[in-house]
């Protein structure tokens, strides 16, 4: 390994460089991953890289992907939100109870998931900001809580028979595009916006390095937490929303162990779990990598309980090799 | 020394990292019965040099000799057998586990049946604390529970449990309190009349004097000299660890005391801030003294809205306001400079550039957006300005040496163009070039008209920076001092609460109608 590395550095160094300033990023060695995997996968079967199909996995991948996106944001500052899944079964059967039970008209009970989306997780970030609990216990206690509503709300019935435009978001396609997808590439554009180039992104980061310093350096670090629990709560409403358009129908059940699918892409994505690093386009390939991995497998006849073992080995996989690529970058 | 033998003798060393030649050339050994210092500035080599006296690192190039003998480290574990020992600034010791414990980790002794024997066990580490003259520390108590000072005098015990013939001692009175220091230096003369060789590396120049035999100094890797202590003065050392002649430790410049920008009445927040009053002058450095605990950096803490005061006023250039918050008190102008640096002031991991614009990213952004140019060039402003030794405002901060990290807060706090600015320990565990070039900047602040209040616990920084000193115990102050009636003496009595001078206790001030005008 050692002499062949050394002769490409003599063959052509630029080359060489350029290879090595896309491994030296975390995104950059898990695109490379997820280029061998659809490589891999187009070849068991030529139904996986077609248009028709990648565009469908889109369609599919955007609840979580929306949930996703300020999951990034918690994560970097060293939390977790476990309750996003319970969210977004809430904000389904609010947008079917205030709807159907309580006669509202359907634009207003779609804002008002929206609503009790965002005030789900505004309680999450006052409950660990005001009285410092642990997010991961915060937000344990808010998953049984939120769902356990939900269930209540929902009375184990669920609500169907939403008129024809409601379908317009979760079924349709605009230029041959689902529509939910351009919610998606939006909220991926702002998100990663916001992270990078802001003032708030930055003290996102400065909290997940050192909550202490960025205290002493007058962040507001707690309304920032504050206000990125309320993001992933409306976020997680929108995704309840953008779930039942897709489905036609709402259950309490709805987005059950959502939470670790979006986790798992927000860490396969290079966003390190205990806070400081990561990125929209880390999150961003391996939300796409792991939907890729579970369309493919399935494509090619892999059954489910096989499928779900290899995209956890994919995982460890492709955590280890950044680990071992970083670390010999890095000369340690 | 006659019959003292060589223990460990470090010949010609050399290691190189990445892009670093770390030690170069360097010599060094311990005699049975001494106290040897090494001194350098920060980045000399002295913690590579005591990594490798210890196994952690190996040499590229050079010898080990223990007991007259060439050796191989390929691990700390090797040293230990060989009779080497060192207690880091970090104290490795398991908290949740009894002092018995720690003391016999690794070589506990066993029962026939090879099973840990505690009475033993906790016999023999009774008997190695006393004979360290310890006898007030339970054996199982959890290490955990115990001041710094007694976690160190357990890490010296679970040295001498090993049969350590040398002893390294890592800046070990960084963190502990000046009564621990006395115990500490009783232990090592007791150390050193059993025949124990002790490496002792200090940033404090008077501790080499206090204990040392011989002392060498390191400077960029290089070996410069080896003198014994009777024979050689602070000066000389200060000089050889900087390569230049210092003109002064303290360089205080004359200024123009100016109005009054800052001034607390009555401020109090629980037990560490009671009733606390003074004024803070344009142009002036006023010093507070106290023994650790007595209350200073939380009254600095209560001013920054840290920790909001519950009575008392603030008032800025004659007006009442009100501070609940550290994003308030910066908008007043005043920036306050932590205590400690890694935990506080700095975001480790984060870029130089990321750090210096942490305190003014408002200022350095539109609509929320960062203008990452005007980031790049305060960065490469507070570099050029003050001197700091980075290769680029793309380091990460962690990286950086003591002295440069703390410019860097310095740098940040800077930025906010502060009229008030609040040094908590400023030069606490930095080496003596970067402390001086530090008094120079505080000094000439100062002298542009800055209001300065510098928490220290060193006296002579107190003594030599400040006009004015104000005096801090159990949460209140109790005395005052002008630059010319301050000594060592009458300052530090105050702190310890036997000073019964005449008009300069606060007492008879804070009653006085002068504080209420």
């Amino acid at each position: 390994m050692a002499t062949r590395e050394t002769s490409l550095k003599k063959s052509s160094p630029a080359l060489f460089q350029q290879v090595q300033g896309v491994l030296r990023t975390q995104e950059g060695v898990l695109l490379i991953i997820t280029i061998i995997s659809v490589l891999i996968l187009a070849t068991q079967t030529d139904k996986f890289l077609t248009v028709k199909n990648l565009l469908n996995q889109g369609r599919l991948m955007t609840e979580i992907g929306l949930i996703a996106l300020p999951m990034t944001f918690i994560i970097i500052t060293g939390g977790i939100d476990l309750s996003v899944g319970s969210i977004v079964g809430l904000s389904a059967i609010m947008l079917g109870y205030s709807w159907h039970n309580l006669g509202f008209p359907l634009e207003v009970a779609i804002a008002i998931a929206l609503g009790i989306g965002a005030l789900a997780g505004a309680i999450n970030g006052l409950i660990i900001t005001r009285f410092r609990v642990p997010p991961l216990i915060a937000t344990l206690a808010t998953l049984a809580f939120y769902r356990g509503l939900a269930e209540g709300i929902a009375q184990a019935r669920s609500v169907t028979g939403y008129p024809a435009w409601f379908f317009d978001l979760g079924q349709r396609e605009t230029l041959g595009i689902p529509n939910q997808l351009y919610f998606l590439v939006i909220g991926i554009v702002i998100s990663a916006i916001l992270l990078s180039r802001t003032t708030f992104g930055r003290s996102l980061y400065a909290i997940g390095n050192n909550e202490l310093a960025a205290r002493f350096s007058g962040i507001p670090v707690n309304r920032n937490k504050v206000l990125i629990y309320a993001f992933s709560g409306f976020m997680s409403g929108f995704a309840g929303y953008v779930l039942v358009s897709r489905v036609s129908t709402t259950r309490s059940d709805m987005g059950s162990g959502w939470e670790l699918d979006a986790i798992a892409a927000v860490v396969l994505g290079g966003t390190s779990i205990t806070g400081g690093t990561g990125s929209i386009l880390g999150t961003t390939i391996g939300l796409v990598l792991i939907q890729l991995l579970k369309n493919g497998l399935a494509l090619s006849g892999v059954t489910g309980d096989a499928t779900i073992v290899v995209i956890g080995s994919v995982l460890i996989l492709s955590t280890l090799i950044n680990i071992v690529v970083q670390r010999r970058l890095r000369g340690v | 020394m006659a019959d003292s033998q060589t223990l460990l003798e470090l010949k010609h060393i050399s290691k190189s990292f990445p892009g670093v030649k770390a030690l170069d050339d360097v010599s060094f050994d311990v005699r049975s019965g001494e106290v040897h210092a090494l001194l350098g500035e920060n980045g000399a080599g002295k913690s590579t040099l005591i990594k490798i006296a210890s196994g952690v690192y190996q040499p590229d190039g050079g010898e080990i000799v223990v007991g007259g003998k060439a050796v191989r480290f390929g691990s700390p574990r090797d040293a230990q057998v060989h009779g080497i020992a060192t207690i880091y600034q970090e104290l490795l010791l398991y908290p949740e586990l009894s002092v018995a414990e720690n003391i016999f980790m690794g070589h506990a002794p066993r029962t026939r049946l090879g099973a840990v024997n505690w009475p033993e066990m906790r016999r023999k580490a009774e008997e190695l604390l006393a004979s360290l003259n310890i006898h007030d520390l339970d054996v199982t108590t959890k290490v955990g529970r115990l001041t710094v000072g007694n976690r160190q005098r357990v890490e010296i015990a679970k040295a001498l449990s090993m049969n350590a013939r040398v002893l390294i001692m890592d800046e070990p009175t960084a963190a502990i309190t000046e009564a621990d220091v006395e115990r500490l230096f009783e232990i090592i003369r007791l150390l050193k009349g059993r025949e124990v060789g002790v490496v002792y590396i200090s940033h404090r120049l008077h501790e080499v004097f206090d204990i040392g035999d011989r002392v060498t100094v390191l400077r960029d890797g290089r070996y410069i000299a080896t003198k014994a202590v009777a024979e050689t003065t602070e000066d000389e050392l200060v000089n050889m660890m900087v390569g230049r002649t210092l003109d002064t430790m303290f360089p205080k410049l004359e200024t123009q005391v100016g109005e009054v920008v800052l001034e607390v009445r009555g401020l109090s927040r629980g037990r560490m801030v009671r009733d606390v009053s003074f004024q803070l002058r344009a142009g002036e450095i006023v010093g507070m003294a106290g023994l650790v605990g007595s209350g200073r950096s939380e009254v600095a803490q209560t001013i920054f809205g840290l920790t909001p005061p519950q009575a008392g006023t603030i008032l800025m250039r004659g007006r009442e306001i009100k501070i609940k918050s550290p994003r308030q008190a910066m908008r007043y102008g005043i920036a306050y400079l932590p205590e400690d640096r890694g935990t506080q002031g700095l975001i480790r991991q984060m870029e130089l550039r990321h750090n210096t614009s942490l305190t003014v990213l408002r200022d350095l952004s539109r609509a929320g957006f960062i203008n990452r140019q005007k980031e790049m060039q305060l960065a490469q402003s507070t570099i050029e300005k003050l001197s700091i030794r980075a290769y680029s405002p793309l380091q990460i901060v962690g990286k950086l040496s003591g002295g440069n990290q703390q410019k860097v807060v310095v740098g940040k706090w800077l930025a906010t163009r502060p009229r008030v600015l609040i040094v908590d320990e400023p030069t606490r565990g930095i080496d003596v070039g970067a402390k001086a070039e530090i008094h120079r900047l505080l000094s000439e602040l100062a002298q542009q008209g800055l209001a300065i209040l510098m928490i220290s616990s060193e006296l002579p920084e107190i003594l030599g920076m400040s006009d004015r000193i104000l005096v801090m115990r159990e949460g209140r102050l109790v005395a005052e001092f002008s630059r010319a009636e301050a000594t060592q003496e009458n300052v530090g009595m105050a702190m310890m609460g036997n000073w019964t001078g005449n008009g300069n206790t606060l007492k008879v001030q804070a009653d006085g109608a002068a504080w209420q005008a």
